[in-house]
């Protein structure tokens, strides 16, 4: 199945290659750039979110700090490629910062601190108008000045193409297993001797370096950010969301989450005008309910249903005692 | 003479009366998280609903939000209670990654669907009393609305602390927070008292909603900030005590007023937060004692 995975993704990557020879209108391009740029994310979210199991709500700050990382560092003087490395390290920082903090809290508790520190961000780049320009927002530069949507495509469809590679070369190795076994079950995976917090902080890192370079692009693409839109709350959602839909710990899940999604919003954004979100709404209940193991864990499933016992990505925890699972439940030993 | 005494004098107080509300909102949540431990990222958009419902309610009587707030809180508590038996029942047991999402997707669902009835446009609604202070001395004045839902909010606030420490339904609920897998066996129908229990933590965040309104702008997306706001409670409190919960609204409300009187307004939410990291860091089973509901 995994073979077929990256094959598929393989032939689907290279295609997408060609794609600006045939499409004329650059409205399109940018939609099929949102469409990749939103793989890519979620493939880098379900680094932490789908192998790790740490539902992370707040990958707006290092999608944020990726993109006013750009913005900074080029207004000081400092030309835009650099500008985009520097911005990529600060939101490894950021995302070491924050894990170390948030990665010693469990379920629910994690999440919520994740939306914290993005919320945190989007408040700090909102009331600091002297550096970020406030809610004026800030002026980006352009990375690509030559027939710019095609490259800024193609730079989307790479990034993708990176953070699968990345994913794929991730679930096999020791590191991946790793994760794995501290989604399933963390405190098991302790006492086999897995550093939880270590692995859950390289998986948030690397995985903050990838959102950071997609904020840049994004920025870069628009030229303009302003902090209730790029370190935006909705930002972390649709990200989760994406990964989620199309199967979280899965390598082709995030790519067709991406594709499913941006399209059905692209089509609603038409229906019900400001509403758009209300697709996203659906979405989520939908597969929570009907397939929470995503469209490609559904796929599979059906496809082996014949061969083997169907497992679910996420096993409910066996019951353990109040007070246990109280402490369990907020604290990371 | 001693003027900024005055003033911060004056900024506790009207962080009390805001904090009121935030201690009804959080009291709501504190509930649904102790009996369920769902993090209810919909409670916000029940606080819209019930805005949105009181302010209809307005439009059509012209009644004041101050007597009408009850058809709010049976409206939230109907739909909370249907959200629970539709929603929540099928995947109870699953990793509360999924329960969070699903709220989320409501929320979504109903901020999306408020905006595609109303539109995106701001509303206010203008009664009488909005006018009317109260003196106190010759420095202090109150405002007389937040001084009539500080009122309410006391008196519904203390009714849920009598129901969850003083009735069969409470004592039950309890018994689940306490043990999930051991108040079946003793004969708690579990189902029926969690529908119960997030339909009366919905009830509170829409009577919320519906004292807020005559002070407060109306838009569909005016949850979000106060559905952040009662993460916050329901951390400093204490995971699920309904009482810390209330404090920390309290508490909330003087830190956001003394935060906008020194630092200004656009600083409340990031105080918030980071008084919300440094509690779930420091100290996560809360501040204010470890006792559960």
């Amino acid at each position: 199945m995994r073979k077929w995975q990256a094959l598929i993704a393989a032939v689907f990557l290279s295609t997408a290659l060609f794609v600006p020879f045939l499409v004329s209108t650059d409205y399109t391009l940018q939609i099929l750039f949102r469409v990749f740029l939103f793989a890519a994310l979620g493939l880098a979210w379900n680094l932490v979110g789908g192998y790790a199991g740490q539902l992370s709500l707040g990958h707006a700050a290092y999608f944020g700090v990726g993109a006013y990382g750009l913005a900074l560092f080029s207004k000081l003087g400092i030309s835009p490629w650099a500008s985009v490395f520097l911005g990529v390290v600060l939101a490894m920082i950021s995302a070491a910062m924050i894990g170390i903090v948030s990665f010693r809290l469990r379920g629910p508790y994690f999440a919520l601190c994740t939306i914290a520190f993005a919320e945190v961000l989007r408040l700090v780049a909102k009331n600091l108008p002297s550096v970020t320009g406030g809610d004026v927002g800030m002026q980006v530069p352009l990375l690509f000045t030559h027939s710019t949507i095609r490259f800024f495509y193609w730079a989307g469809v790479l990034l993708t193409a990176f953070a699968f590679a990345l994913s794929a070369w991730i679930e096999r190795s020791r590191f991946g297993y790793y994760l794995m076994a501290i989604r399933e079950d963390q405190d098991t995976a302790l006492s086999v001797g897995v550093n939880a917090t270590r692995c859950k902080l390289w998986a948030l890192v690397i995985s903050a370096a990838i959102t950071g370079l997609g904020g840049a692009l994004y920025a870069s693409m628009f030229l303009f950010i302003v902090p209730d839109q790029v370190p935006a709350m909705d930002i972390s959602t649709e990200i989760a969301i994406v990964a989620m839909l199309g199967g979280a710990g899965s390598l082709l899940g995030p790519l067709l989450g991406s594709v499913v999604l941006e399209s059905a919003s692209e089509i609603f954004k038409n229906v019900f005008k400001e509403a758009n979100l209300l697709i996203y709404g659906v979405l989520i209940v939908v597969v929570v309910l009907f397939m929470p193991e995503g469209i490609v864990g559904a796929i599979t499933r059906k496809l082996s249903l014949f061969k083997k016992a169907p497992t679910a990505p996420f096993a409910a925890p066996l019951p353990v005692s109040a007070e246990e699972e109280s402490e369990r439940m907020v604290l990371n030993k | 003479m001693v003027n900024w005494l005055y003033v911060a004098l004056q900024a506790i107080l009207n962080g009390l009366l805001t904090g009121a509300l935030y201690a009804l909102i959080g009291m709501g949540m504190a509930l649904i998280f102790g009996v369920m431990r769902i993090v209810n990222f919909a409670h916000g958009a029940f606080l819209m609903l019930g805005m949105y419902a009181t302010y209809v309610l307005f439009q059509a009587t012209g009644g004041s939000p101050y007597y009408q707030f009850p058809v709010a809180g049976i409206l939230l508590f109907v739909v909370g209670y249907a959200t629970y038996m539709v929603l929540l029942r099928p995947i109870r047991g699953q990793v509360d990654f999924m329960v969070i999402l699903l709220t989320m997707g409501l929320a979504l669902i109903l901020t999306d669907g408020a905006q595609l009835i109303f539109g995106a446009d701001y509303h206010q609604i203008n009664i009488p009393l909005l006018s009317r202070n109260i003196h106190l001395g010759s420095q202090i004045s109150l405002n007389a609305p937040w001084l009539v839902s500080f009122a309410i909010a006391l008196v519904l606030a203390c009714a849920l602390y009598w129901v969850v420490t003083h009735t069969m339904f409470g004592r039950a609920a309890r018994a689940i927070a306490q043990n999930p897998y051991a108040a079946p066996l003793m004969g708690i129908n579990v189902n029926r008292v969690q529908a119960i229990s997030f339909g009366i933590g919905s009830a509170a965040a829409g009577i919320a909603g519906a004292l807020l309104l005559p002070v407060f702008y109306l838009f569909p997306e005016v949850g979000n900030q106060f559905k952040l706001k009662s993460f916050v409670m329901v951390v400093l409190g204490g995971m699920g005590s309904i009482q810390g919960a209330a404090i920390a609204g309290l508490v909330l409300g003087v830190v956001e007023s003394l935060t906008s009187l020194y630092w200004g307004n656009e600083w409340a939410l990031a105080v918030d937060f980071v008084l919300f990291i440094l509690v779930l860091s420091l100290k996560p089973s809360g501040i204010f004692g470890s006792q559960r509901a």
